[in-house]
């Protein structure tokens, strides 16, 4: 529309502390997000001890009665048992968090945008359920490596090694004393876990996993080196 | 650390719960005030086994514990549909 002001890329709740760490930033669609930081190789850190900001990503949930029947008519799969994720077809992952609620990752690839289309496709009128906005309600990080699980061993009450924590298995607990939902979601042979929280708690997040991380050298990865695993 | 078992998300750290107090019935809509009061501010402070509501925080689920107050045991944990299966619809 001719006199609309261009709205400015969605930036990440810790935008400034990622420019701090020496971030450069690549547009993704309506956002800008950390691609890769100024220095080391960051496919090693990755495969060790890698965190990654994936905040200003699309992301969404619906939660309520005839929620997870309205996503499969949309098209998404949603398996059983609560807590646990499914792959989608074009690369999003979606959780279910309770009977009545599933939160949907967009893929970190170049896939549809699944989360826009749902977005779009809900209507208030006929829905005895809501969106849950988590794009703007909810930190997004991933966490990478080897050391993650014992990295959150000291922050998380959950056992999240490999053996006790499987692909895809979904925890809503205390992270750092603060409420989170973890998702383990490797990629490829390298272990992962999302990790969403209250926005409000990103920065306080950000610095408690970075001191967390320290003693096995944990350090902040781009997305550029996360794609570059799930090619 | 205290482990609760919590119905939809399995054994967590007691401090991820909060307690929401005994489960009663509840009054009937046109019950005198004092039945009201009762069921609202009122406790029976029970020696032995109560029934109670409990939340797991990060997921805000609600469900029943039957916990033994005299050993702070919990003996069984279960969603509320167990109790609660009719939906309670009030005149406007």
């Amino acid at each position: 529309m001719d006199g609309q002001v261009a709205r400015p890329p969605r930036r990440s709740f810790i935008y400034r502390e990622l420019e701090a760490a020496g971030a450069r930033f690549v547009a993704v669609g309506d956002a800008e997000v950390a691609a890769h930081y100024a220095g080391d190789d960051e496919t090693q850190a990755l495969s060790s001890l890698g965190i990654a900001d994936l905040s200003p990503l699309p992301r969404t949930g619906f939660k309520g009665d005839g929620a997870v029947d309205w996503l499969a008519a949309q098209g998404i799969a949603i398996g059983e048992a609560s807590n646990h994720a499914v792959r989608q077809a074009d690369g999003a992952l979606a959780a279910k968090l309770a009977p009545g609620e599933v939160l949907v990752l967009d893929g970190l690839g170049e896939g549809e945008a699944i989360c826009a289309r749902l977005d779009a496709a809900w209507t208030p009128v006929a829905s005895a359920f809501w969106p849950v906005p988590r794009r703007d309600g909810a930190f997004w990080f991933l966490v990478t490596g080897e050391h993650a699980a014992t990295m959150f061993a000291k922050v998380c009450g959950v056992d999240l090694r490999p053996d006790k924590f499987s692909n895809h298995a979904v925890a809503q607990t205390s992270v750092a004393r603060t409420n989170a939902i973890v998702v383990r979601d490797d990629l490829g042979a390298v272990p992962a876990f999302h990790l969403l929280g209250d926005s409000a708690s990103a920065r306080y997040m950000w610095h408690c996993l970075a001191d967390a991380a320290r003693e096995f050298g944990g350090r902040p990865v781009g997305l550029e080196a996360v794609r570059s695993l799930i090619r | 650390m205290k482990i609760m078992n919590c119905p939809l998300n399995g054994p967590r750290n007691i401090s991820e719960f909060v307690c929401g107090g005994e489960v009663e019935a509840m009054p009937a809509p046109g019950a005198a005030d004092a039945a009201w009061a009762d069921y609202v501010f009122l406790e029976n402070n029970t020696a032995g086994v109560v029934r109670e509501w409990w939340m797991h925080a990060p997921t805000s689920y609600w469900f029943i514990a039957e916990r033994d107050t005299r050993s702070d045991e919990i003996l069984r944990t279960y969603p509320a549909s167990e109790v609660f299966a009719e939906r309670q619809d009030f005149a406007t």
